[in-house]
């Protein structure tokens, strides 16, 4: 707020503006692969906000096997990547950048000494957080994941203040977690975290339960032929939806500029 | 506190209110057992901190205040003590069993379903990876999969109420040893190790204290306690009012992102330190609280609890083990209904079926002799049946 009045740019309102149009999340039809609206609703993200209106927006993701392969043809294909070239399409002129600093098995206390180390380094725009899956399959304690969680991101915030927008993400459905883990709970305590550190959620496990549900997506069932390619497609209708989740909060959080 | 005249008529009078709520909490533990059940959103932990495990063991430990206070009595501590051991074999035995129930359920989903296309996590299933060393480590409680880890709870807990057995005739004294380890306990932070990594889902040395709460009230004079713990409309009111304002709060920061709903973060930070494994206060303070409402409530002579459908879980709660085991085990094959049939069909399917059959359970169990009936006819040498914990 401080720095508006020092440094005026009057070309500043002029891009927000036309990137607010350009990046209007796009509401009608069959979007993000038929995800439900209401896993897409975001709260303000300032920081994507600001860096939309500006060059660039650096995203920095970290989590367990599904930033790394997770069953797809290539690294190419997650959905970290896949989220990159897809919001990369939406925003353009501006860039979007994606660091992953992903590896399977790591839990929430790994991620955080690399959101630690990385943080300041990247200095990014958002952070994806995705976690929950290994402490759930490992019956870790919930309440430390949530601790770790909160200092994490009050850590980040003492660096990067509101530039920095946190996104947890909870882990992918599936039958065979949801019979052998106490995934509710974990769900339960990552909306908690995300709750009581100003971070936010984005549920993969509501959609793609609901793609599951609705016969759209169903990796479990899928024969084995198929898997690698339905894989794919699974991370690119993930990066979709999370894209709309972005873009959402990016628009609320130039609504709630003053 | 209470003389052999009133645990006399404690007997003959016994609180169907109390088995009534236990067949609920049974209920639900099936329930929240069976992932993906629909019915789940129903139960006590949407509403509440605590949930039935809470109540389940608060129950256990009043019935086990009436039942092994009495033998204490007649037969002396080392019968008594020797009886309740006895009592962790069995639930041992029944926890192993569930386990290797719980092992072919797990082998049966990964071959049904294509578990390996996203979990490639691995150490999903440690039973896969290294089947010996898991047998070992589940035999030594060391290793409890997800679901699986009350039993174990209740047997350290059992473990410990024979040690204390003779204190009952003092119930300040007891109350106060057992607080004092909770709180040690909570100051220290000390649990025993699970061998996937952390400690034991439920603190048996922090959950002690609201089975040693149900061991005294199991064993007070209910005069003497509605003496002590009296209604009043004033403090009841308040009492719904906080519970009222944790279900809102916790809904709130659960489900109101949804709704484009944020609550304030110190709320939030205030609900992450209540944790589970150690019993919060809070969890304490919720099931004790809940336990007086219902108490002043629901009249000890309530007409309606005598009725087919409530007595249905009179009967259920009476059977404890009996029918916890067959939740438990009727759960893993909820899990793989559900896996099988999608949609509402699965649904009604499980939870009409899941119900019937531990009514079933506990109608069988009460017919050939378990749990209650020796007791029915043999009125005073009260052996464990009256109320088995």
């Amino acid at each position: 707020m401080s720095a508006m009045p020092r440094k005026f740019q009057p070309w500043l309102p002029l891009l927000a503006l036309a990137g607010a149009l350009a990046w209007t999340p796009a509401r009608a039809g069959d979007v993000a692969c038929g995800a439900p609206a209401e896993a897409m609703e975001a709260a303000p993200m300032a920081g994507v906000f600001a860096a939309l209106s500006h060059t660039d927006l650096r995203i920095l993701v970290v989590g367990s096997a599904s930033t790394q392969a997770g069953g797809t043809s290539g690294p190419a294909a997650t959905w970290p990547e896949r989220l990159g070239a897809v919001l990369g399409e939406r925003v353009a002129p501006v860039t979007v950048t994606v660091a992953v600093y992903g590896r399977r098995g790591t839990t929430a206390t790994d991620h955080a000494r690399i959101l630690a180390e990385q943080g300041p380094r990247l200095r990014p725009h958002l952070v994806i957080w995705q976690l929950g899956t290994v402490e759930a399959a490992r019956g870790l304690p919930v309440e430390e994941m949530a601790e770790t969680v909160q200092n994490a991101v009050a850590q980040l915030r003492a660096v990067r203040g509101e530039r920095t927008d946190v996104v947890l993400v909870d882990p992918q459905f599936s039958r065979f977690l949801r019979a052998n883990a106490d995934v509710e709970s974990y769900r339960n305590w990552l909306r908690v975290s995300a709750a009581a550190s100003g971070a936010q959620l984005f549920s993969r496990w509501a959609i793609m339960r609901h793609w599951v549900e609705t016969e759209k997506l169903d990796l479990e069932r899928a024969p084995a032929s198929q898997q690698v390619a339905l894989a794919d497609r699974l991370h690119d209708c993930l990066a979709k939806a999370m894209a709309e989740f972005i873009l959402d909060g990016a628009q609320r959080g130039r609504r709630a500029r003053p | 506190m209470s003389s052999p005249s009133a645990s006399a008529s404690a007997a003959a009078s016994r609180d169907i209110r109390v088995d009534f709520l236990r067949g609920l909490a049974l209920w639900f533990i099936f329930i929240t057992h069976t992932p993906g059940n629909l019915l789940a959103h129903g139960t006590l932990r949407n509403v509440a901190f605590c949930d039935a495990t809470e109540v389940f063991v608060l129950l256990a430990g009043y019935a086990a205040g009436i039942a092994y206070g009495r033998m204490l009595e007649r037969d002396g501590w080392p019968t008594a003590a020797g009886r309740i051991v006895g009592r962790m074999g069995t639930l041992y035995v029944a926890h192993i069993f569930l386990f290797v129930v719980f092992a072919a359920q797990v082998g049966f989903s990964a071959a049904a379903l294509n578990q390996a296309a996203y979990l490639d996590e691995l150490h999903l299933d440690p039973f896969g990876q290294e089947p010996y060393r898991a047998l070992l480590e589940a035999l030594l409680l060391h290793y409890q999969p997800a679901f699986l880890d009350i039993l174990p709870l209740y047997i350290v807990v059992l473990g410990l109420f024979a040690l204390s057995l003779p204190l009952i005739r003092h119930p300040a004294w007891l109350l106060g040893l057992s607080a004092t380890l909770y709180v040690a306990i909570r100051i220290s932070g000390f649990n025993l190790p699970n061998w996937t990594g952390g400690s034991w889902f439920f603190n048996p040395f922090a959950w002690q204290l609201v089975f040693t709460i149900g061991v005294v009230l199991g064993r007070a004079d209910p005069a003497v306690l509605a003496r002590r713990l009296p209604w009043h409309r004033g403090l009841a009111v308040l009492a719904g009012l906080l519970l009222l304002a944790c279900a809102v709060a916790l809904n709130l920061v659960w489900h109101g992102p949804g709704f484009g709903l944020y609550a304030p973060e110190w709320l939030a930070a205030a609900i992450a330190t209540v944790d589970k494994a150690g019993l919060h206060p809070a969890r304490l303070a919720s099931v004790l609280l809940l336990g007086w409402l219902v108490a002043h409530l629901i009249p000890r002579q309530a007409s309606w609890l005598s009725h087919p459908v409530p007595a249905m879980f009179v009967l259920m709660g009476q059977q404890g083990l009996a029918v916890f085991c067959a939740g438990i085990f009727l759960s893993f094959l909820g899990r793989l209904a559900l896996e099988m049939i999608p949609g509402l069909t699965g649904q009604v399917l499980v939870n009409l079926v899941g119900l019937a059959a531990l009514i079933a359970v506990a109608v069988v169990s009460a017919w050939y002799g378990g749990e209650g009936k020796r007791s029915r006819k043999t009125p005073l040498p009260a052996t464990s049946g009256i109320v088995t914990p």
